[in-house]
């Protein structure tokens, strides 16, 4: 709904409206002064008393609308617009145990002009928006996933290159091949716990920098970054997987190479 | 002579050579596709803005075309003084409505999209099949596919289409039957949206809004080399009750709202760079750190440490290049599987495009990408050059 | 010694050189003095540890002593820049190592025209001047080999090669048999013979007493000194 908003010095007995804190700033408004609100730009609109300034709700779908918004009662509204009895949309709260669907069709049945739809409904359809933001950011992590894979993997191979000669000295005095692979992935295993638990670490304080920087773009305070300990599990866990598989491969390669070799005379 | 053993060092290894460049061509892919999205929204935006040449869009004062339900009032005389213009080719005013349409062998309603608009200017639409609206035509109608398939309608076929219903008569209050001319695509309906258009009049007459000659917006064709800063403030001074918006000011506020991709692209993008400036430098560190012997042999047979330098940076470089090629084709594939899930935003145009390969851009994140493997070389090549003749070869004779 | 008539092409003055082993500090050569004259044939022999090697290493200007000073062509090596003291090894000194220390990534004739590339020899000219050295060392039909698909004896022979690139005044070689079985030693030494005879000035530092017998001179050496010369 468009409504023109002109702050004036006036005090009166008016009727009340809350006013949305960001929009109060952008107009210095404080609680107590008067405002005028009009439909359109050319019509005189009417004289409304500032009685409450609010934090909207944490919704991340009003982001990035950047609708500035205000709170009045219905028939002040109505005519405000000049339009009595017609509304946008009405909530219906039902006796416990019946069902949103069921009642729903009911109302369809007779309804002419509106329909009714389960808050579970849409809210699925306004949600829409997050489920395509998160199948991006699904698609993205796979894509990091793999980098992550390649890159552990390299890194595990030039680990467990650069103990080739340790490895040929560890043959030449009778160690076992089993004992020095055993000892190669238990080093892989830690760099890459290590690794991921330092990788948390960073996630958190970048999170921590995102949810600031946002809330503070946006003036909220939706929470954007979130770390949960499933997240924290998911990682530590691929890490170590990823970690001890390219650290196995790696290891393989060394215990199977001739000591000689190893050594460099080979 | 040195690049060649640059280059012929990462065949030493040919599995790390090939993993390290399988690294770099994923950071790579992630690179260019982070290019491509930063300012592919924007430029896929001023393309679809501009797809019919209107250069700007003009809306109730306040509002964003089509962000609201607010409507121009009067909006015959806001066209004939525009046309009346030297600098306006072509004014067309668009109105955009909810109404309804009853679908043939049911006969049950569907909620529909209505366009009116003028058909002369062909401003919204692309035909598929069938013929455009005759201009006044006041029985005709133009279904875009989504729509024609709620309708199971076809050209040629009779349709009805409701305008407001009224709740407490239980009764349709505008109600035509209107012949289908052609099969459109809408130009700017998000993907599946069941859109209808008509001329204006009867639209302002299906939405009840005749009396008041109202439209949502009005679409300004001005001669290309008007379209500047200039006629925009001329034609804000004469139309203050409306809001001018230019191709320019309209991406801006777009990309305000899509702010987030622009930042995530920043980011993924740096994220990519460090990543590749990682591997580059722990490859050739450790593979510098294995022939230190041999980079000491070649500076006591006279290899000035210029040509140690630039041999390690040479084997940097060829793992990026090497790397960015693969990178490329990878990035192309996967920024259009990564726009098939961003275009499927509710609301957006189907024509739409998150990833857009530019030329310019493109080019930078190459340079950016051949400096990075440089600099990721650097280090390793100054230790490799810096290594002491004397101590390494007593330490590789041990 | 030096014959007296002839100005020495190599003089190490009083060299000493010492290193920072842990704590401890150890003496490596402890004040030796070496000429070596044109076209002489020099053999630098001892036990291990006893500085033979590091005495080669400051004559070829890889190290800087601790004191003392070294003259390569009456050029005193410790007022030379490291570019400066780099062009010198390039051009006017050639070395050869007890491993070889060819690059594995190139082939014989590659690795001899390393040195000459550096020295911005044409192409033309390194690659012809490079076949005519493997052909000096016998190994002309060995040219497109990577130094790994050489032997022994065939990568000491490239790297002799390698080390006449830039025709240099003094080759220095540090125990050249060291890694060679009997036979293919023997040929190095045919080699350096051959090398001596055709006027070069050779330095070897060796423990192969049939090398130090080709020697015309021999310069034994005990625990960072010069026992008799």
């Amino acid at each position: 709904m468009l409504l023109s908003l002109a702050p004036t010095p006036v005090r009166a007995q008016r009727p009340g409206v809350a006013v949305e804190r960001r929009l109060a700033e952008r107009l210095g408004l404080r609680v107590g002064d008067t405002m005028r609100l009009a439909s359109s730009p050319d019509s005189a609109g009417r004289l409304f008393s500032v009685a409450a300034i609010y934090d909207p709700p944490r919704d991340p779908a009003a982001l990035l609308k950047r609708e500035l918004r205000l709170r009045m009662h219905l028939p002040d509204l109505a005519a405000l617009l000049g339009a009595p009895d017609r509304i946008d949309r009405a909530g219906v709260a039902l006796r416990p145990g019946v069902s949103a669907e069921t009642a729903a069709a009911r109302i369809n049945l007779s309804a002419f002009g509106y329909r009714a739809a389960p808050s579970r409904e849409i809210a699925a359809e306004s949600s829409q928006t997050f489920a395509v933001v998160s199948r991006f950011h699904r698609a993205i992590a796979v894509i990091t996933v793999v980098a992550s894979a390649v890159f552990l993997l390299c890194i595990m191979l030039l680990k467990v290159e650069e103990r080739r000669r340790d490895a040929a000295v560890m043959r030449f005095i009778g160690v076992r091949r089993r004992t020095i692979f055993g000892a190669l992935l238990l080093e892989a295993a830690a760099i890459a716990i290590v690794g991921a638990l330092l990788g948390i670490a960073i996630a958190w304080a970048a999170g921590a920098l995102t949810n600031l920087y946002y809330q503070h773009y946006f003036a909220t305070q939706v929470v954007f970054s979130l770390i949960t300990p499933r997240i924290v599990l998911f990682g530590v866990a691929l890490s170590l997987v990823l970690g001890v598989g390219a650290g196995a491969l790696a290891a393989l390669r060394l215990v199977r190479t001739r000591p000689a070799v190893l050594w460099g005379r080979g | 002579m040195s690049g060649l053993g640059g280059a012929r060092n990462l065949l030493r290894h040919p599995l790390r050579t090939a993993l390290s460049v399988a690294g770099i061509a994923v950071a790579a892919a992630m690179l260019l596709d982070m290019v491509m999205l930063s300012g592919g929204i924007e430029r896929s935006f001023e393309r679809l803005l501009l797809a019919r040449g209107f250069q700007y869009r003009l809306s109730p004062r306040g509002t964003l075309p089509f962000d609201t339900e607010a409507t121009i009032p009067n909006v015959s005389a806001v066209v004939t003084m525009l046309r009346r213009d030297p600098a306006v080719m072509a004014v067309t005013p668009v109105l955009g409505a909810a109404i309804f349409g009853r679908r043939r062998g049911d006969d049950s309603l569907v909620t529909l999209f209505g366009y009116g608009f003028d058909p002369s200017t062909h401003a919204l639409d692309e035909m598929l099949r069938g013929r455009e609206l005759a201009e006044g035509d006041s029985t005709g109608i133009l279904l875009g596919a989504p729509a024609a398939s709620l309708l199971r309608a076809e050209p040629c076929d009779t349709v009805t289409i409701v305008g407001r219903l009224d709740p407490e008569a239980a009764a349709p209050a505008v109600e035509r039957r209107l012949v289908v001319r052609g099969i459109v695509r809408w130009i700017y309906d998000y993907r599946g949206q069941p859109s209808v258009g008509t001329t204006l009049p009867l639209m302002q007459r299906l939405a009840q809004v005749a009396s008041e000659d109202r439209a949502s917006l009005a679409l300004v064709k001005v001669r290309d080399e008007l379209a500047t800063p200039a006629t925009t403030a001329r034609l804000r001074r004469e139309l203050p009750g409306i809001e001018v918006n230019g191709v320019a000011d309209l991406v801006r506020h777009f990309r305000e709202r899509l702010v987030y991709f622009r930042q995530l692209a920043l980011i993924l993008g740096s994220v990519s760079l460090i990543v590749t400036v990682l591997l580059v430098t722990t490859l050739l560190t450790i593979g510098v750190n294995e022939r230190l012997g041999e980079i000491a042999t070649m500076r006591a047979i006279g290899v000035s440490r210029a040509s140690v330098l630039r041999e390690v940076m040479i084997e940097g470089l060829v793992l990026v290049v090497i790397g960015g090629g693969l990178g490329t084709a990878l990035g192309l594939v996967t920024a259009r599987y990564l726009d098939a899930i961003l275009t499927s935003f509710p609301g957006l145009p189907a024509a739409f495009s998150f990833f857009v390969p530019r030329p310019r851009p493109l080019a930078l994140a190459g340079m950016a990408l051949l400096v990075t493997g440089a600099l990721a070389g650097l280090w390793p090549a100054w230790l490799a050059s810096r290594a002491p003749i004397a101590e390494t070869l007593r330490a590789e004779a041990t | 010694m030096s014959d007296g008539i002839r100005a020495p092409v190599l003089d190490g003055r009083n060299l000493r050189k010492s290193y920072h082993l842990a704590e401890q500090t150890v003496q490596a050569l402890r004040g030796v003095s070496l000429s070596v004259a044109p076209g002489e044939y020099v053999a630098i022999v001892g036990p291990s540890g006893c500085g033979k090697s590091t005495l080669l290493q400051l004559l070829g200007g890889i190290d800087a002593p601790t004191g003392g000073t070294v003259s390569v062509l009456g050029t005193e090596l410790g007022q030379l820049s490291d570019r400066e003291l780099t062009h010198l090894r390039l051009t006017r000194l050639g070395f050869v190592f007890q491993r070889f220390h060819l690059l594995p990534v190139l082939t014989a004739l590659e690795n001899i025209e390393l040195p000459m590339a550096e020295a911005g020899v044409a192409r033309a000219e390194r690659r012809e001047r490079a076949r005519a050295l493997l052909d000096y060392v016998g190994l002309a039909d060995r040219a497109a080999h990577r130094a790994t698909q050489l032997s022994g004896g065939e990568m000491q022979r490239v790297a002799v090669a390698r080390a006449l690139a830039n025709r240099p005044a003094i080759i220095l070689a540090d125990e050249p048999t060291g890694e060679l079985d009997a036979a293919t030693g023997r040929e190095l030494l045919a080699l350096f013979r051959r090398l001596n005879a055709d006027g070069a000035t050779l330095v070897v530092v060796t423990h192969d007493e049939r090398l130090a017998a080709e020697a015309g001179r021999v310069v034994p050496m005990l625990d960072g000194m010069i026992t008799c010369s």
